[in-house]
């Protein structure tokens, strides 16, 4: 059965390279049109609807399975790769990311229940007078999709606001980014007030961002220091067994 | 409601194949997270593909329109370090 959506159809096209082609329309051929449809909104970044047809789907009998499968990767899939040849750019793949999230809060709950455990609970927000949070949702991004929980607290994060969170959501890790030379010692506050507030050993910190450096974080007193979005979910991971090994022993 | 969701559907979780699944979409998340460096060396990354501004903080590359619903439209060249014209 052919690609069936119309803007799926659609937006389909935009797969150039043989290959990917094959494989991406054998992923999609003979899907529902509901998957179709929830592949294709994630696309264009409508999370109202990959909510509400995530909802839908899953009321039907759809499982989580084919939700993943049928729908939300096919749809990141050609996100991936619009991206990848300049089609869309950076606020293009972020909106994708968060209708991802939109459809995935229904998804994990049921992977949990079946035994699926979240990797760790993380709070990211950019430092005090810093608005720069392109850096920060691409880590977000790469965070949740390596099975963290993770609270945005968004940009201007003051340390109460760091504290605050990781107390009320008992996260493991705090990350702080910063994209100013003139916010960067917010980082080094933050984590100040952590330690006043006796609450240094019950998280670690990781901070990261354009300017910020292995040696700087080391100066802050920082945990750890993630280099990109990639690093940043591999120290995440560290960190939280680091904490995990202080805890039990 | 997701709670009631995910008590209707627990049990038709193959849990094996939900794991391939998250792994392949980290894989794309994390080619996406490298074409991102690769891109952001040469263009604003809050710049979209209709070259338009979508940051909530100042730049001087934003050109404002006659029209308040629409964002601003970018005059940046990305021939220069963009990051010099952000608000500090």
């Amino acid at each position: 059965m052919p690609i069936t959506h119309e803007g799926l159809a659609r937006e389909f096209e935009f797969v150039s390279s043989p290959g990917e082609r094959k494989h991406i329309s054998e992923a999609i051929d003979g899907t529902a049109p509901i998957m179709q449809e929830l592949a294709y909104e994630l696309i264009v970044g409508n999370n109202t609807e990959v909510d509400r047809l995530t909802q839908e789907a899953l009321a039907d009998g759809f499982t989580a399975n084919q939700l993943l499968d049928d729908g939300l990767l096919n749809g990141m899939a050609i996100v991936g790769v619009k991206f990848r040849d300049n089609l869309i750019f950076v606020p293009e793949v972020l909106v994708a990311a968060r209708a991802m999230k939109a459809g995935m809060v229904h998804i994990e709950p049921i992977l949990s229940a079946s035994g699926a455990k979240p990797a760790g609970t993380i709070i990211m927000g950019t430092v005090k007078g810093d608005l720069h949070d392109i850096g920060k949702n691409l880590c977000i991004m790469m965070l949740r999709g390596a099975g963290f929980v993770v609270h945005d607290i968004g940009v201007d994060s003051s340390p109460d606001d760091f504290i605050n969170a990781a107390v009320e959501h008992s996260a493991e890790v705090v990350g702080m980014s910063a994209l100013l030379t003139t916010t960067m010692p917010n980082m080094g506050r933050t984590i100040a007030a952590f330690e006043e507030m006796g609450l240094r050993d019950e998280v670690r910190i990781m901070v990261g961002g354009a300017p910020v450096t292995q040696d700087f974080a080391d100066e802050m007193g920082a945990d750890a220091y993630g280099d990109n979005a990639v690093d940043a979910v591999d120290k995440a991971k560290e960190l939280v067994l680091l904490l995990a090994e202080l805890r039990s022993s | 409601m997701a709670e009631e969701l995910a008590s209707n559907n627990d049990s038709n979780v193959d849990y094996e194949k939900a794991r391939a699944s998250l792994d392949r979409l980290y894989n794309i998340y994390k080619d996406i997270a490298s074409t991102a460096d690769e891109v952001m060396q040469t263009r604003c990354p809050y710049k979209n593909a209709a070259s338009r501004c979508t940051a909530k903080f100042g730049c001087r590359n934003q050109f404002f329109t006659t029209d308040p619903t629409s964002l601003p439209a970018c005059a940046g060249s990305d021939q220069i370090d963009y990051r010099e014209a952000w608000d500090q």
